[in-house]
């Protein structure tokens, strides 16, 4: 089968957990990292297109290396990147970033409160310089 | 080492320790010499959810039965938990501070919550529940729960 073409990037994979705030923190911090921080870098892969097996996620976890955010302990997409051949470069949990931002309590599930969009923000500047990162090992790699 | 009562409702597995007595909400007791250790049940940690924070009151503070000797924020809800026993803190799990999560990982172990000097343990016994009763209420709530959905 012909692999579809795709460019070289951090794939970011975050929870699927709907009706979850922590679910929404993940996705919230998706978007700013994919939309806002870091778009030429980060690629935003669904965790349900991978549970539904769609060849194009699931070549670009298994030739890019992969962040994932996970909303609970299942790390759901965690496990569904690495069952898809996919390499995690970093997993994170939202629970253990809110343990270091206290003050911004998450909130709300289809619209989060201030807290839960400053703690998804906090997220995503952290997780951009891991992007960062292996962007530049990446790049290293390449001109080795 | 403890040994457990256990039960599976729906997919979740509970177990009950049965060197402890328990308080109606489910914050387990422990007899160690002159003092007693506390902390959260298995079936109430798996109830609460991912534990994010866990304030316990520090030493030196007294106790009454019932009166709140901790507070947890989880991923689900804010919990205020009560004394089992009357008297004085005498120690406080230190992971509660750094790594609460404990409190999920090892219920009946490294996430006990604090040790407390009773002033009358006999009294406070007698208004326990033995791990039979205690696991008997507990899978009637679990069970209560799941019809629930």
């Amino acid at each position: 089968m012909t692999r579809p073409p795709h460019s070289s990037k951090v794939v970011i994979v975050p929870c699927s957990g709907i009706g979850k705030t922590y679910g929404t923190v993940s996705r919230e911090a998706a978007y700013d990292l994919t939309e806002d921080l870091r778009p030429e870098d980060t690629q935003l892969v669904a965790l349900s297109m991978l549970v539904l097996g769609d060849e194009s996620a699931r070549c670009a976890v298994a030739d890019n290396p992969a962040i994932t955010i996970d909303g609970c302990k299942l790390a759901c997409a965690s496990k569904m990147v690495k069952e898809s051949g996919g390499r995690v470069a970093q997993e994170i949990a939202v629970l253990d970033v809110y343990r270091r931002y206290k003050q911004f309590k998450p909130q709300g599930i289809a619209e989060l409160n201030e807290g839960g969009l400053q703690l998804a923000q906090a997220l995503a500047e952290e997780v951009a310089v891991t992007v960062d990162t292996l962007v530049s090992e990446n790049k290293g790699g390449r001109n080795a | 080492m403890s040994e457990f009562l256990e039960t599976t409702v729906d997919k979740f597995t509970f177990k009950v320790a049965t060197d402890c007595l328990y308080n109606a909400e489910g914050i387990w007791a422990k007899a160690e010499g002159n003092r007693v250790r506390i902390g959260l049940s298995d079936f109430l940690q798996q109830h609460s959810g991912d534990v994010a924070f866990a304030e316990v009151k520090s030493i030196g503070n007294e106790v009454a039965y019932g009166d709140e000797i901790a507070a947890i924020e989880t991923i689900k809800v804010n919990i205020s938990l009560t004394s089992p026993v009357t008297g004085k803190v005498v120690e406080v799990n230190p992971a509660m501070s750094n790594a609460p999560e404990a409190i999920n990982q090892d219920p009946y172990g490294a996430g006990w919550l604090a040790v407390v000097e009773p002033i009358d343990w006999a009294a406070d016994k007698s208004r326990l529940l033995d791990p039979q009763a205690y696991f008997t209420k507990m899978k009637r709530e679990a069970e209560q729960e799941v019809k629930k959905g």
